[in-house]
Order: structure tokens, then sequence, then C-alpha cells
């Protein structure tokens, strides 16, 4: 057993890392780069040029791809000759802030910057302030007599300044383009890497990814959850009816149900169901406003049609599976055997055929993740809700790198592990699984 | 000779018909297949004639007629910039027809070339080309043509890679499976003692016995790339504006159906048609050659 868990989990780290790769060649090699799309179609060469450097993606795709999985801190730490270190700044109680600091021989942490020329140190102080004092000592020379040096500069990023030699850095900002003299001539953008847990800044919202994330994955899970509560009982007890009717008319209606509602795009369903319950009826709203993106249970009413859509295809799904699970067990030879030693017709259904087939579909839903994850960008899209299926479409939409890749890469971890945990359980139920 | 009068002769020709009969008579044995294929061929009918049914062309804008219901002039009303609904459901059904296909055909190449090898050599080609199919198959389908398509951005033949790279590891898997089965058969063994090279195998011996359960499950994906156009469509990373498109359609008018709700009713009803048909048709077929095996 532990060996079958082990080369289980083998295989999906594996199959992380392929799919690692996969995102990051997709997303970032492919035609129409990465700072095109931030940058839009009106950047000037130069402009376009300077974003490049700043984001570091003038440095080589292998590389790119190693910062991105396991961070670029330990590159940058090397070059500047001290230990780095990101601290989480709290600014009243939901807005954070993450800076990358260096830490100085006496234990301070300490950035750099150019004035006039000058290479300033400027040291943290307890308070949050800073105070520069001119840090001229610290330029080393190479061997061509070139005055360089290796900092951490005021935008969490490792630079190179070269003496005299400062190119011209623009930076896009709300208000627009502003333009640096004096800038360094290359930059590392400091990051720890997703496996550490740093997803990157989204370039959208100018937050953490990892942040976004992390709430929209709650209102993503409610909705989940209602609809997985409401759609399991029906679709096994519309499953069990129809296999025990099996060819019956019930069994038709059932069964055409089911192919409707499983096979239906779901944006079809959610625009049907609008039509009905919020145009026609006009009795529930056919779009989800919130206050916030936090308060989705304050107003339960917009809950209903998006859990509706949501819990309708995939009922479809399980009432097929269940009702081809039911007729496969009423035809066995034990329900005979309990049919010809005198049961009564409920006893039979309740015994033994509703205990062996439940166990099929109750397996097979849990591979089923990966499409209701699909649903669930659909069915949020369709109404406006703030879970990470909207999230990550609009990020797509807004070509926001960063938060396609860590949210898709997220995605594929929670789809990939729950189907291990099923593959798991399902060969402690069914021992000659393990061996195959 | 004693044998030539016992032995009916049957010539290529008539081996064909024999077996395009059988085939048909397979689809008019079930009833849920006859009906999705009459669903599939009305819409085929429409494409096909989309010019001759329709009086306006689907990029056509009257002005004076915005987000109009049903009259005698627009017998399904005129969307937000004035455009027959009718006429877009029309040619949008020719958009969805040809690309669906199409994208299955690209899945069924892209799958033939990865399965085919896996399934007939094993090893280390067949562990190489299952890795890869495992990563692809562990994204969620709509996610994964959502980063393909934000990255090369929409046009047709996009969408086209996009939903052929979503199909092929299944085709890549079922073909991998059925020839693990196939090669082991004596005229398998037979092309190889005769010298014939492992390519001329796996074309000529191999893939023309996977044709059965091959073409249920490529009907089947016809049906789904059909679903997943529309949805792309809805989420705007279908075919860029104005090409008639029912997920576009619904997409474009779903702001407007308050006042309107004669173009997201119309796209809504003709695709889920479709993909019912399509799903209906293939579905029937299955059940059909399973009772027949």
């Amino acid at each position: 057993m532990a060996r079958y868990i082990i080369r289980r989990l083998f295989t999906m780290v594996i199959t992380m890392l392929v799919v690692s790769i996969i995102i990051f060649a997709v997303v970032e090699i492919a035609p129409g780069n990465v700072a095109r799309n931030i940058l839009g179609a009106y950047a000037t060469p130069e402009q376009e040029k300077s974003m490049e450097n700043q984001l570091g993606l003038d440095r080589p795709v292998a590389i790119r791809y190693i910062s991105w999985l396991f961070g670029s801190d330990w590159q940058a730490e090397r070059k500047i000759g001290r230990p780095l270190k990101e601290i989480v700044i709290q600014q009243g109680t939901v807005e954070r802030f993450r800076q990358w600091w260096a830490v100085d021989e006496d234990g301070s942490l300490v950035r750099w910057g150019i004035q006039d020329g000058q290479l300033y140190k400027y040291t943290r102080q307890p308070d949050g302030s800073t105070v520069g004092v001119p840090d001229e000592g610290a330029w080393k020379t190479d061997e061509n007599g070139v005055q360089y040096f290796w900092g951490v500069d005021n935008a969490n990023r490792a630079v190179l300044w070269v003496k005299g030699q400062g190119s011209v850095e623009y930076r896009y900002e709300y208000s627009g383009w502003r333009k640096f003299e004096n800038a360094p001539v290359d930059y590392i953008p400091l990051t720890k890497g997703l496996l550490r847990g740093d997803a990157g800044i989204s370039l959208r919202y100018r937050a953490p990814v990892s942040e976004l994330i992390a709430s929209r994955l709650k209102n993503s899970g409610i909705l989940a959850a209602l609809a997985f509560l409401v759609s399991m009982p029906m679709g096994l007890l519309l499953g069990l009816l129809a296999g025990l009717n099996e060819g019956k008319p019930a069994d038709r209606i059932i069964s055409l149900f089911g192919l409707v509602t499983a096979a239906s795009p779901d944006f079809a369903t959610g625009i049907f169901l609008i039509m009905i319950f919020s145009l026609w009826l006009k009795i529930l709203p056919g779009a989800t406003v919130f206050a916030s993106s936090t308060a989705i249970l304050d107003n339960p009413k917009m809950l209903i049609l998006p859990v509706l859509t949501a819990s309708l295809v995939e009922m479809g799904y399980i009432l097929r599976i269940t009702r081809a699970s039911v007729v496969e067990v009423v035809q066995s030879n034990y329900v005979r055997t309990a049919i010809l030693k005198g049961l009564t017709r409920t006893q039979v259904v309740l015994r033994h055929v509703l205990r062996n087939s439940l166990l099929a579909p109750i397996t097979v839903i849990m591979l089923h993740v990966n499409w209701l994850i699909g649903g669930l960008v659909v069915v949020e899209s369709v109404f406006g809700y703030p879970g990470l299926g909207n999230f990550i479409l609009n990020a797509a939409l807004y070509k926001d790198v960063y938060a396609i890749e860590a949210a898709s890469m997220f995605l594929i971890l929670l789809a990939v592990g729950t189907q291990l945990i099923a593959d798991i359980i399902y060969s402690f139920l069914n021992p000659r699984v393990r061996y195959a | 000779m004693a044998v030539d009068s016992t032995m009916i002769r049957i010539t290529p020709a008539q081996l064909r018909w024999r077996r395009f009969k059988e085939s048909v008579g397979l689809i008019f044995a079930s009833p849920t297949a006859v009906l999705g294929l009459v669903i599939v061929l009305i819409w085929v009918f429409i494409a096909a004639f989309a010019p001759y049914l329709t009086h306006y062309t689907p990029y056509e804008q009257d002005y004076k007629n915005i987000n109009k219901g049903p009259s005698a002039q627009h017998i399904l009303g005129t969307d937000h910039l004035g455009r027959d609904v009718w006429a877009r459901v029309a040619f949008g059904a020719r958009t969805i027809l040809l690309l669906a296909p199409i994208s299955v055909g690209v899945a069924f190449l892209l799958g033939m070339v990865l399965g085919l090898p896996a399934g007939y050599f094993g090893g280390w080609v067949d562990e190489l080309v299952m890795r890869i199919l495992d990563s692809i198959m562990a994204f969620p389908t709509i996610l994964l043509y959502m980063i393909i398509i934000s990255a090369v951005g929409a046009s047709p033949v996009n969408v086209v890679i996009a939903i052929a790279i979503g199909g092929a590891p299944g085709i890549a898997r079922l073909i991998r499976a059925l020839t693990l089965d196939i090669r082991t058969r004596e005229y398998v063994a037979a092309a190889r003692l005769r010298g014939d090279r492992p390519v001329q195998i796996m074309f000529r011996e191999i893939l023309p016995n996977c044709r059965g359960p091959l073409i249920v499950d490529l009907l089947l994906r016809i049906g789904y790339a059909a679903f997943y156009i529309g949805t792309l469509g809805f989420l705007g990373l279908g075919l860029p504006p104005p090409t008639p498109d029912w997920g576009g359609m619904v997409q474009e008018g779903h702001k407007f159906m308050t006042t309107n709700v004669w173009p997201v009713l119309s796209a809504t009803v003709a695709i889920v048609t479709l993909v019912v048909g399509l799903n209906l048709f293939a579905d029937g077929l299955r059940e059909e050659t399973m009772r027949y095996q």
C-alpha cells in the first residue's frame, strides 16, 4: 500500500512539473510577449525595452522559469553578497505590502538608491521610516576599472548600478509613464518563487496574487459546496429511480433530462434559468452584486441561481453514472437471489441495490473535480460571481500573466490532489487496483 | 471446384455496400440516434443554405431598429447593433459546424501521432507520451483553452488549435489502448514477418482496425467541441466580432437581456439543440454498437 502511494505521489510530482513547464511556456514564450501584453500597442520601443529589463524578461527562459518556481532571491544574494529578507507590512487590516531588504552586517535592513550620481544607503528604522547616508565606499571595481554595485532598490528588485553609466528607466504608474535618469543597468525582480508561496504581484490589481486568490477561493468554495449539496442527493435519487425503472417512461424522461442538462453548455443553463426566474417570474436576481467580495453570504437570494446552475450541470452527470451503475447491479446474480429468496422490493433496493450501486458514482465524482472547476469558471462568469473562476477568466482576458500562472497551478494541483486521494481511497476499497 | 460452388463470391464493392448498409442499420436501430441525427441535419441544412434562408447578411446594421423583438422584417428580431438575429443564428451555424469537425480532425491527427507509437512500441516511448498526456489531462479543459487563447489571441485558427490540443490526449489514449490490443493479433505478426516497417504496420494494419470505437469517440467529441466553441465564445475568448458565433451572441446580448431577450434566447436555443443533437446521435450509436458487439 505504502509503495502504491509513493509511486502515485511520484507520478503526481512529475505531472505537476510538466504542467508547470506547459503553463510557463504557453503564457510567457507564446507570441505577443509579456511586456507587450502589459503595455499595449502604444508604448515606444525604449519604454518596452526598459520594462522588459525591469521585469527581468530579457533573461534566459530557463532562468526565468527557475525564478518563477524556486525564487530569484538566492540568485540575487550571490550578486549582492548579503542575505536578503522579505518583510510583510500590514497597513490597516487588509492591505498588505511585501518589501525586500538586504540584511547588513549589524543585522539592520538596508536598501540603496542613487541621488545626484551618488550611492546612498537607506537603513530601515523600527517605525518603518528610512534614514539615508552616502555609501560611496561600497562601489566595487571590475578588471576594466568600471565601478559597479549590486544592491536592492526601493521597488523590490536587485539592481546593478554602474557609476557614470546610468540608463534611462521608464516606470509605468497609475498616472502614466515616468522617466528616471541614472537608473540601474540590470534588474532581477525579487521573488520567493511559487513553490515557496510567492505567486508574484498581479499586473492588474498591483497586489500579491496569493492573497487575491485566497479571498476568491473562499467564495468559489462556498458555491461549489452548495452546488454539491444540492446536486449529489438529487442526482443519486433520480439516477436510482431511472435505473430501477429501466426502459419505462419514468426512466426515459429522467434519462433525457439528464442528457440534456449534462450536454448543455453551462452558460446556456444559466441563461435559461435567468430568463425563467429573473426576467419572466421576476422572483430572483439574475446577477450577483455584493457589497464586497467577502460578504457573499449576506444576501443568500443572490446565490440561488448560481448554485442552481452549477448543480443542474453536475446533477445530469451524477444521474447518468448512477443510472448506469444501478442498471448493472439490478441485473447481478445477488440481486436476483435476493428477489428469489422472497425479500420485498423495498428490502432489495435498500439492502442490495443502493449500497452496491452508490460506490461507483461517489468515486467517479471525486475524479470529476477537473470538470467542476471548468464549470465554475463559466457559472461565475454568467452571474458575475466574485470567485476564483471569474478571477482567472479576467486574468486571461487582461493577460495578467502572474495571476494566470499562479491560479492555474493552484487549480491543477487541487484537481490532481483530489484525484490522488480518490485513487487511494478507491484502492483501499478495491485491492485489485493496487497491484495493477 | 467443389468449394467454388458453395462459396459466394463477394466483390470489394459489394462488401463496402454491405458494410455501409450495416452502419446505416445501426443508426436506424436506435431511436435516440435518429432523433439526434435529425436535429443535427436540420442545422446542417440551415448552415448550408444560410444565404437562401435569410433576407439579410449577418453583418448588416439597421440603426433604426436596434434591439427589437420579432417582426415581419426580422423574424427573430434584431440585436444591439440592429443586426438580424435569424441571419446571425443561421450563419453562426456555419461557423460552429465548420470549426467543430475541423478541430476534432486536428485532434485526431495529433492523437494518432502520439497514440499509435505509444501503444505499438511501448517502453520509454509509451512512458514519455503518457506523462505528457497525463499532464495535459490534468488541466481543467476550460482552463487549458483559456490559457492558450489568452496567450495566442482569439481567432478561428487559434480556437481550432486550442480545442485540438484539449481533445488530443483523450483520442491518443483510446488509440493507444486499441493498439495495445491489436498489435497482438496474427495479421500484425504476419505483416512483421513479411518485413513491413513499423510505420506501415501502424497505419495499414492497426489504424484501420481501430475504426469502430474510434468513429463513435470522434462523433462524441464533435459534440464536446461544439460545446467548448460555444463556451469560449461566451467567455469572450472565441471568434473575434463581428463573426457570427453563437457563444459570442450570448456574450454580447447578455448585457441587454432585460430589454431584448431574443438574441440571447435564439443563440442559446441554437447551441443547446445542436450540442444535445450531436450527443444524442453519438450516444445512441455507441449504445447500439455495444449491443451489436
